[in-house]
């Protein structure tokens, strides 16, 4: 579906990383590894179309990225590594928020299971500024349960997590694997989570 | 006409017309001053503050001309990708703002025996104040972003939106009834005023744009080592 | 359908967002009172003189408390990531600077719009006047929330110098005050004045989705 040609970016004609080559079908998981600043946000983002990359092209469902943009914003659930939960508004609010502006079809029974899970279901009323750091980190991939879309493409989403959460996150991917899904993820290692590509940037 | 867009062949040329512009640029300031001091009439009406004419007019049309052409290098620069407009922003913003507040402070040196005020609120006067403050704007501008990239589109953005200012400032003394004289000089009409007053005037403009040339090609050129040495 | 539904609960969330800060708008509106308080303080009680220049404070004072909130106008959203998201569930960035636009209008010029009629009884202006002055006002704080997005999307990226947001608005509100401030004055003129004032509203329209969604594209790339 997704697929990265020959891809190079340059900021202030300095050469962040150059000829990157990435596809990605239903059922894959794509790892991005690299240091600190090596670049892996970036390439986040020129997938995004955020970014324009200096050479090579990425296509979306056989057509150019640009082209074709609207339809695959339709199907990509983006998380970056900033919380982007609404600190004034309580999770109850939020959730409720999200669901709304997506048009999300999920019921409140599969959202209260995945409350559930995350261990957030006794937090509800409590504001999101209060709640700990890996809370928040853990409320924001409640997002890509509400958005219910095929490609999900996280930055870090394995940091400032615990083992617990991780293992969860695995299920997760596994399950949204089996389910003609496929992810995009960045990480600096990879805690034994099954992937298809890895990427070395 | 490639080095007017294109860093390195400026660099050639401006290395070639750099110092005949400076020379031919004090020539012309050294006739120019001494027509408008010694060889031209004083005015029946205003007697020898007539002189301040020959700062004030073309000061007054380079801090209009810069700014018009900093607009034509916005669009360059945004829609068809020239870096090379947004070096001539930088560099040349403080040159034009040099100039209006050249026009500003000699027309209200001019002002205070002719309307008997520094300083009068009508619409030409406001313009060009707003001209002023517009290029200080993008100064600080300059100075206060972090990420150059950035930096310089939202500077082209603004000063394609700050231009709107530039119709109402040349067709101000058309539109309201201001204190201050409608233009003298235009294309479409034989000009109001005396040859003997025109040749400094035309002298004088000839002066300051070429003086506005020399500094302009001398800080382009720092402003294009300094984002060399930068990538370095 | 479906993207008029996304146009609506954009429109809930921006609601839940303000509700939870209503404080925010309030002392906004107490800066205003307060400023008029200290303002007629300063140039003594005198009746005949406040309503005279009465107009002319309103709208001075409208303007720098409108100018206040021009923070919350898009940094808020830029930091936690919602532009991007909001982006990427289909809005353009144009779009998305018409739609935050007509939200600072709702929820930040409009309680001023409120707050007028006790301003005039305590500026003394003749209630005739009134009509004039909503009806400048109106106009004239819309022109004021594209000015408002168009700087604040400019200055996503300045973190040093954010003053300079609001000087970029009040430099270009110079022709609105002239304009809207002149409708009292000349009650004969109405119609030409609020034209003018039309036309510009008009022309910034067309400008503001142009250069805040550049300005935000421009912001969320080099993040």
């Amino acid at each position: 579906m997704l697929i990265v040609k020959d891809l190079s970016i340059e900021r202030l004609d300095k050469k962040i990383f150059a000829n990157i080559n990435l596809s990605l079908s239903s059922g894959n998981i794509t790892i991005l590894k690299g240091k600190n600043g090596s670049g892996k946000t970036t390439l986040l983002k020129a997938i995004l179309n955020l970014l324009e990359p200096s050479f090579g092209s990425i296509y979306w469902k056989g057509k150019l990225l640009e082209k074709n943009l609207y339809d695959f914003y339709n199907h990509v659930t983006y998380i970056a590594d900033t919380t982007s939960s609404l600190r004034k508004l309580t999770i109850k609010d939020n959730v409720n928020i999200w669901k709304k502006f997506f048009i999300s079809k999920i019921s409140d029974t599969q959202i209260e299971t995945a409350l559930k899970t995350l261990k957030l279901d006794n937090y509800l009323n409590k504001k999101v500024g209060t709640l700990s750091f890996g809370e928040t980190k853990k409320l924001e991939f409640l997002r890509l349960i509400i958005e219910n879309k095929k490609v999900w493409i996280l930055d870090e989403p394995l940091s400032n997590l615990d083992e617990d959460s991780i293992e969860l996150m695995k299920q997760t991917f596994e399950h949204h694997c089996s389910k003609e899904g496929s992810i995009i993820f960045s990480s600096h290692q990879n805690p034994g989570i099954y992937v298809t590509e890895e990427i070395q940037l | 006409m490639k080095f007017l867009i294109n860093p390195s062949k400026f660099n050639e040329v401006a290395d070639y017309i750099f110092k005949p512009v400076l020379i031919l640029s004090i020539v012309f300031f050294a006739i120019g001053l001494l027509f408008s001091f010694y060889l031209s009439p004083d005015d029946y009406q205003q007697g020898s503050t007539v002189r301040i004419m020959y700062v004030h007019v073309p000061s007054a049309w380079l801090g209009l001309l810069t700014y018009a052409i900093m607009t034509l290098y916005s669009i360059l620069a945004l829609a068809f990708r020239i870096p090379f407009g947004f070096i001539f922003n930088t560099a040349v913003t403080p040159i034009g703002a040099v100039f209006t507040l050249i026009c500003i402070i000699s027309g209200s040196l001019w002002g205070r025996p002719m309307w008997g005020t520094w300083w009068v609120w009508d619409a030409r006067l406001t313009s060009v104040a707003i001209l002023f403050i517009i290029y200080l704007i993008i100064i600080f501008m300059n100075l206060s972003f972090e990420n150059r990239i950035v930096r310089e589109k939202v500077v082209a953005i603004f000063i394609l939106v700050g231009s709107v200012n530039l119709p109402i400032v040349k067709f101000s003394v058309d539109w309201w009834n201001t204190l201050h004289q409608p233009a003298t000089i235009s294309k479409l009409s034989k000009p109001n005023i005396d040859p003997s007053m025109m040749t400094p005037l035309i002298i004088m403009t000839f002066a300051f744009i070429l003086i506005g040339i020399a500094i302009a090609i001398l800080r382009i050129k720092t402003e294009i080592i300094s984002r060399k040495s930068y990538l370095s | 359908m479906n993207f008029l539904n996304k146009i609506i609960f954009f429109y809930y969330r921006e609601y839940k967002l303000n509700m939870s800060g209503v404080q925010d708008i309030l002392t906004n509106i107490i800066f205003f009172f307060i400023s008029i308080f200290i303002f007629i303080f300063s140039i003594g009680p005198d009746k005949e003189t406040i309503s005279i220049i009465g107009v002319g404070i309103l709208w001075t004072l409208l303007l720098l408390s409108s100018t206040l909130s021009l923070r919350k106008f898009y940094q808020d959203d830029f930091e936690n990531g919602n532009l991007l998201i909001i982006h990427l569930n289909g809005f353009s960035f144009g779009f998305i600077a018409i739609l935050k636009t007509f939200s600072h209008f709702v929820f930040v010029q409009v309680p001023f719009l409120l707050s007028i009629p006790i301003a005039c009884i305590l500026l003394n202006i003749a209630n005739d006047n009134l009509f004039y002055l909503f009806a400048s006002f109106g106009i004239g704080s819309l022109i004021l929330s594209c000015l408002g997005s168009i700087s604040s999307s400019m200055n996503l990226m300045n973190q040093r110098n954010f003053l300079l947001g609001s000087v970029i608005v009040m430099i270009f509100s110079v022709p609105i005050i002239i304009f809207s401030v002149s409708i009292i004055n000349m009650e004969e003129s109405f119609n030409s004045l609020i034209n003018i004032l039309f036309g510009i509203l008009l022309i910034v329209f067309a400008i503001n989705p142009w250069a805040s969604g550049l300005c935000l594209k421009l912001s969320l790339e080099n993040n």
